[in-house]
């Protein structure tokens, strides 16, 4: 049964970015743009994590974030900051939110990996797997 | 809170935390150029991320030559160098490198005391624009390398008085 990963952030590059990272392994990948698609696609496919970057317009990450635990619903769904602000403090906001952990920006792709692998239990593609075959990708 | 006591080095801060950005996004380097002498840019991008809040307000810029920024999108975007590359696909990395380092430069901020946030990022591409800073308002350029290519960070800062 495939991982299922929803990732959202603003930025194509940085969802591209984790697709590619995710691409070895046994997952399956969403992608938002904002915060407010993001919950419409985490109350539809119910994912096993959620990649969610923080400063985004319409819907920001700290308020679907807040909006996840408000949901019995979605409410246990681990979730990994992915922010470019490492100051204490907001290091400190975001634990206190209750995420599963977080990553700061930049990044090297081993440690996306190293944090999702962390949250769930990452399996590699089976080796009869076509390598070049990317993991399915669903935009909102 | 004032300027004195949300003292930081942006010039040093920036510096090291712009060849970060790009050794560890990008897997490239770059050095920082101490004659200081700015490109000039036939075709401009440069990607803006603004910061503010109660003790400090401005902005921080990253300009680049429109070849310079296609070819650290490829970088990103890990796409052959010669591959021609979308607007669309350059503005998003460009803005995504300049909210990299915005966002370090406001947790610098505000681990010094000085709270702000910072807004979602810009693009502005010309051929013959320049970015002025107004009255009272701190101007750092830092100048840069990659290949013998120039390009530059900028920051526009303003501490607010306030008792």
């Amino acid at each position: 049964m495939p991982i299922k990963i929803l990732s959202v952030d603003d930025s194509r590059t940085i969802r591209l970015i984790v697709g590619r990272s995710l691409r070895p392994y046994d997952c399956v990948l969403w992608e938002a743009a904002n915060g407010e698609e993001g919950l419409a696609v985490a109350v539809r496919e119910k994912p096993d994590l959620i990649l969610l970057d923080v400063t985004m317009p319409v819907m920001d990450g700290v308020t679907m974030l807040a909006r996840l635990k408000e949901d019995p619903a979605l409410k246990a769904i681990p979730v990994v900051m992915l922010t470019a602000e490492s100051g204490r403090d907001n290091v400190i906001t975001i634990a206190r939110l209750g995420v599963c952990d977080y990553l700061i920006k930049p990044f090297k792709e081993e440690q996306l990996i190293d944090k999702v692998g962390r949250a769930v239990q990452l399996q590699k593609k089976e080796a009869a797997a076509p390598v070049a075959a990317p993991a399915p990708v669903v935009c909102f | 809170m004032n300027a004195q006591t949300c003292s930081l080095d942006i010039r040093h801060y920036l510096g090291a935390h712009l060849v970060d950005v790009f050794q560890t996004m990008l897997s490239i380097n770059v050095t920082a150029v101490t004659d200081g002498r700015p490109p000039t840019f036939a075709e401009r991008v440069s990607g803006s991320v603004g910061f503010g809040g109660d003790q400090v307000t401005g902005a921080v810029y990253l300009n680049l030559s429109a070849m310079l920024a296609s070819q650290i999108a490829a970088a990103m975007l890990r796409l052959p160098p010669d591959e021609t590359i979308g607007e669309t696909e350059v503005n998003d990395v460009i803005g995504e490198c300049t909210n990299m380092l915005a966002g370090g430069l406001k947790s610098a901020l505000c681990d010094k005391g000085c709270d702000c946030a910072v807004s979602t990022p810009a693009i502005i591409r010309g051929t013959s624009f320049v970015i002025e800073s107004l009255p009272d308002v701190q101007r750092e350029l830092l100048v840069f390398d990659y290949n013998g290519v120039r390009f530059t960070v900028e920051v526009h800062i303003k501490f607010n008085q306030t008792n």
